[in-house]
């Protein structure tokens, strides 16, 4: 398979590559394909997966609420604060939630949901997915560390500090249609063309 | 008349000068012009007398005929099996066959049946009852791909409003990369070269990518009816085998 710098530049063989290099992709979002994303998206991504995780933790708690009056239906006056669990406790929740969420997206095909929203991916430093340990310690240090994500501004070449340590970066490519449950879990119908075209 | 005198034709040779008139010839004369009168009138008779007898014998006889034929003809239809002597003695087939080929009984019917009025009396519910109509209408639904076409569309408006999240995304990026660029007076492009697959467009020029388009580019079989097809998808296992489409997430 030809690389993005490849697949860019060379032209459509047939007519229907030609239809669909035409409706597929909006105007002027073919030449990007394949390079370093920006700090805008790349924060509206990390903001769409920090906010789903953060109404996951709030439903668990809501969850928990409930459950407690099933559990124990008495109402002592004392007993009220003792329904929802503590913050921290939420919050470390919340951090291995995120942390959980990350590395599962990134090992499996590089994308989370807010990823695909935004058409980036995360690849390594030979342009293909980061494994489970480099997802995993990827995934930590953002969350640990999201700060990172503002050298994307200064950096030369897009990467936030969390890239440079580790050497990955996150690239524009744009999936077509919407986000699936067989996407972000990697499942994707990609595959088998991978094969066909290894031959 | 019988007693008619016998009459003679004497040739006379006399002077040019008529002599004195003879009272005999006269006589003559007026004899034989009677006698010619006489005949005539008899002649004339007779004829008469003949067309009005032989009238009067036509009209009774017409009448008395007039009565007497149906009578005779019934008492003999009564006393022979016609059909019988029809189906015996004619050939029907061939007369059948040279009326039919002499007339256009399509263009008959049309012109004298009414169509609409069988058909509004033609009980149709009995006809439905006999089509296959579960497995025609699971047919068409096939052989449109009505799943794919719903969800090219829905997909499509989504696509579009994820597009135009992108979009702006990436005009926002490339603001925010100048205006820092700018602050911190670099002057050269920054680095967004990597290496690597655009794994979620591979295979975009080299093969179709969804069951629409692969109709469009397969090869149609040139001569296959309607039914013979559904028969075919009905009856292979191997449905799995007409969709080849990988992108197709069911």
């Amino acid at each position: 398979m030809a690389t993005f710098k490849e697949y860019r530049e060379r032209p459509a063989e047939n007519p229907i590559a030609v239809i669909h290099a035409n409706h597929v992709l909006p105007p002027g979002a073919r030449p990007i394909q394949g390079q370093r994303a920006g700090f805008v998206s790349r924060a509206i991504a990390a903001g769409i997966d920090v906010t789903l995780i953060f109404i996951t933790v709030m439903l668990t708690a809501a969850a928990l609420w409930m459950l407690s009056f099933i559990i124990d239906p008495t109402t002592a006056a004392s007993n009220e604060q003792n329904r929802v669990p503590d913050l921290f406790i939420m919050v470390a929740y919340g951090y291995f939630l995120n942390w959980a969420y990350w590395t599962i997206c990134w090992a499996l095909s590089g994308r989370t949901i807010g990823n695909l929203v935004m058409g980036v991916r995360v690849v390594s430093r030979k342009g293909e997915r980061i494994g489970w340990g480099g997802a995993a310690v990827r995934s930590a240090f953002c969350a640990v560390f999201p700060f990172g994500l503002l050298w994307v501004i200064v950096s030369g070449a897009n990467r936030s500090v969390q890239d440079v340590v580790l050497r990955t970066s996150v690239i524009y490519d744009w999936v077509v249609g919407l986000p699936t449950l067989a996407r972000v879990l990697g499942r994707t119908a990609y595959e088998p063309e991978r094969v066909e075209d290894g031959q | 008349m019988s007693d008619e005198p016998r009459q003679e034709v004497v040739l006379i040779t006399r002077p040019a000068v008529p002599g004195p008139p003879n009272p005999m010839d006269t006589l003559r004369e007026v004899i034989s012009t009677s006698l010619g009168m006489a005949a005539y009138t008899a002649s004339t008779m007779a004829s008469l007398v003949e067309q009005t007898v032989t009238y009067a014998v036509e009209s009774s006889v017409n009448a008395a005929l007039d009565r007497l034929v149906p009578a005779i003809a019934d008492a003999i239809v009564e006393r022979l099996d016609l059909t019988d002597i029809v189906l015996e003695q004619v050939d029907l087939n061939r007369i059948v066959n040279s009326a039919l080929d002499t007339l256009d009984l399509t263009q008959l019917v049309i012109d004298r049946v009414d169509i609409d009025e069988i058909v509004a009396q033609a009980d149709i519910d009995r006809v439905i009852d006999r089509v296959p109509i579960i497995p025609l209408a699971n047919f068409v639904i096939e052989e449109i791909d009505l799943p794919q076409i719903i969800r090219e569309s829905t997909g499509g408006v989504a696509t579009d409003a994820v597009n135009a999240i992108r979009v702006q995304g990436v005009g926002a990026d490339q603001l925010v990369s100048r205006i820092a660029d700018r602050m911190l007076l670099r002057r050269r492009q920054r680095k967004v070269e990597v290496p690597g697959d655009p794994e979620s467009l591979m295979g975009e020029s080299t093969r179709a990518e969804s069951p629409m388009e692969e109709e469009l580019t397969r090869e149609q079989p040139a001569d296959e009816s309607l039914m013979g097809r559904m028969r075919d998808d009905f009856t292979s296992n191997d449905r799995s085998a007409r969709i080849t489409d990988p992108t197709r997430e069911t």
